[in-house]
């Protein structure tokens, strides 16, 4: 019962980073068209755009951090949109996909020409800090990494409801010809969006960074395989419902990791994605059309 | 009456094959008119072009005399005053009514204006402030409809484009859309249509275009084109 409760807590902790990478790719395509591939791999660079911050400012490292790995990410977005993404979109699905794997290729092998191939140590932006809630053993920088992911879940989740630019993207999403012909500037909103998608996924990046006390330049990989199985067993319709299945995930994963195998655990994700897409193709929510 | 729109020697193509070609109209403020043609005659293609969502290969489209519309983007088009009705509706599904007729004031400056239409088209259609917090693809073809020209003409437009508002609507919907027409019409809007359904069309409007595939093959006042033999032969048929 103990382990149960515990890797439900590991599980909802992995899912709230999953979430955040989802709900870029679920950005990107339903208000693009876009299958971004680079979107993990800018998550990858704002990790180490937050550790470059917090070495050069030692005082206040973790709120540096945060900063940087946001501004990095967010000016990489801001680069990829402008030189690969807007002017691929609205071509063919296969040319755009192409476009941000090949930018994700050079994202990764850039800086594993900077870095190295090999882990490296992350600052330790939090104290190494244990709690014991119940029955269940929690780090401090798990709860940070818990609680500041809600946090950015719901900004994303406020800026598609609640904000001019949000209400634009939703219906640029549903009918991009009607968004344009009723005054949406419909490049310009791709732009925000993006950018948006990438300063928060470098926010999360500098907390994941924080949490396992190690970045890479490939770390982007796995994050992005994951999310992206997130956004299709979903559908991009909903962004409530991405988040719904990365914490599923994130807790399947987890219980996999702790009564079965660790080595288990990336093949359960897959095999999920199957499962579902075969029985519901546009995703247990839905999907806007292609 | 000064021309508001004028398009000269359009040709749009979608790759090789050509959709409309050599087609010239123009509209003047506060008309009436409406391009009539089959399926496939190439309508819905000019009323793309207009709005810039197709890019034609060669003519010209002038609003006001001064803005060459192909030199604009869509959304820069709309700021002109110009509105769009599509084809089979084309509401945001996903979101509520309300939220639809907001988005038709996405661009206007005046927020407060945009506030007063919605509530005018509430009074006008009170079946939508019944219906305003559901999802729009939840209404019924004729609601639909009616969310879909009061979006339009929440941003005060000057022309309004709209794109077969009979199709897949009950006859007598058909009529109070036909109705309807004719009093925006009368309130000084121009509009341009765009229509299959000739007999309903050429009743209320001051001109008509006859497109046959992609060309202009004839044109005048909506009362001489109804009388035509050729009109009746191609466009209303021979029992309707």
């Amino acid at each position: 019962m103990d382990l149960l409760l515990q890797q439900i807590c590991n599980g909802l902790v992995i899912g709230s980073t999953y979430a955040i990478v989802a709900l870029g790719f679920a950005l990107a395509f339903s208000v693009l068209r876009v299958v971004h591939f680079a979107h993990p791999d800018i998550f990858m660079v704002g990790m180490f755009a937050g550790l470059v911050a917090a070495n050069a400012v030692p005082g206040m490292a973790l709120v540096v951090a945060l900063i940087g790995g946001a501004a990095g990410a967010s000016a990489l977005g801001y680069v990829a949109e402008r030189t690969i993404i807007g002017p691929l979109r609205g071509r063919d699905m296969l040319t755009t996909l192409i476009g941000t794997l090949g930018l994700s290729i050079i994202l990764q092998n850039g800086m594993a020409l900077i870095v190295g191939p090999d882990p490296v140590p992350y600052p330790a932006l939090l104290p190494s800090r244990f709690y014991d809630i119940g029955p269940v053993m929690l780090t401090l920088r798990q709860i940070a990494d818990f609680v500041l992911s809600l946090f950015l879940l719901a900004l994303v989740s406020g800026f598609v409801r609640l904000t001019r630019t949000g209400r634009a993207t939703r219906a640029i999403a549903d009918r991009p010809d009607v968004a344009a012909a009723f005054g949406v500037d419909v490049p310009r909103v791709c732009q925000k969006t993006i950018v948006f998608a990438s300063g928060v996924a470098g926010i999360a990046a500098v907390s994941v960074g924080t949490l396992y006390g190690s970045a890479s330049a490939f770390v982007g990989l796995m994050y992005g395989l994951k999310a992206f199985t997130c956004m299709l067993v979903a559908g991009n319709r909903y962004i409530e419902g991405v988040v719904a299945v990365a914490f599923g995930l994130g807790i399947i994963e987890a219980l996999v990791t702790g009564y079965v195998s660790s080595s288990m655990k990336d093949a359960v994700a897959f095999l999920v994605l199957i499962g579902v897409l075969y029985v519901r193709p546009s995703g247990m929510f839905g999907s806007y059309a292609a | 009456m000064t021309v508001l729109l004028r398009i000269d020697d359009l040709a749009v193509s979608y790759g090789a094959v050509p959709a409309v070609d050599n087609v010239s109209l123009e509209i003047e403020a506060g008309e009436l008119r409406v391009i009539l043609g089959a399926n496939g005659a190439g309508k819905t293609t000019i009323i793309k072009a207009i709005l810039g969502l197709k890019r034609p290969r060669r003519g010209s489209i002038r609003f006001d005399g001064t803005h060459d519309l192909l030199a604009l983007k869509p959304h820069e088009i709309h700021r002109l005053g110009i509105a769009w009705v599509p084809e089979g509706r084309q509401l945001w599904q996903t979101m509520t009514v309300l939220d639809n007729l907001r988005m038709g004031g996405f661009e206007t400056r005046d927020q407060v204006a945009v506030q007063r239409r919605i509530q005018e088209m509430f009074d006008r259609f009170p079946r939508l402030r019944e219906r305003q917090h559901q999802l729009a693809g939840s209404l019924s073809g004729g609601e639909q409809q009616m969310v879909a020209i009061a979006r339009a003409l929440i941003s005060g437009p000057r022309l309004l484009l709209m794109d077969e508002p009979s199709l897949g609507l009950a006859p007598i919907v058909v009529r109070d859309v036909f109705r309807l027409t004719r009093e925006i019409n009368a309130m000084g809007i121009a509009i341009l249509m765009v229509e299959q359904n000739a007999r309903q069309a050429l009743k209320v409007a001051d001109a008509a275009y006859l497109l046959e595939t992609g060309h202009v093959v004839d044109q005048g006042p909506a009362q001489e084109i109804a009388g035509r033999d050729s009109v009746k032969a191609v466009f209303l048929g021979g029992s309707a």
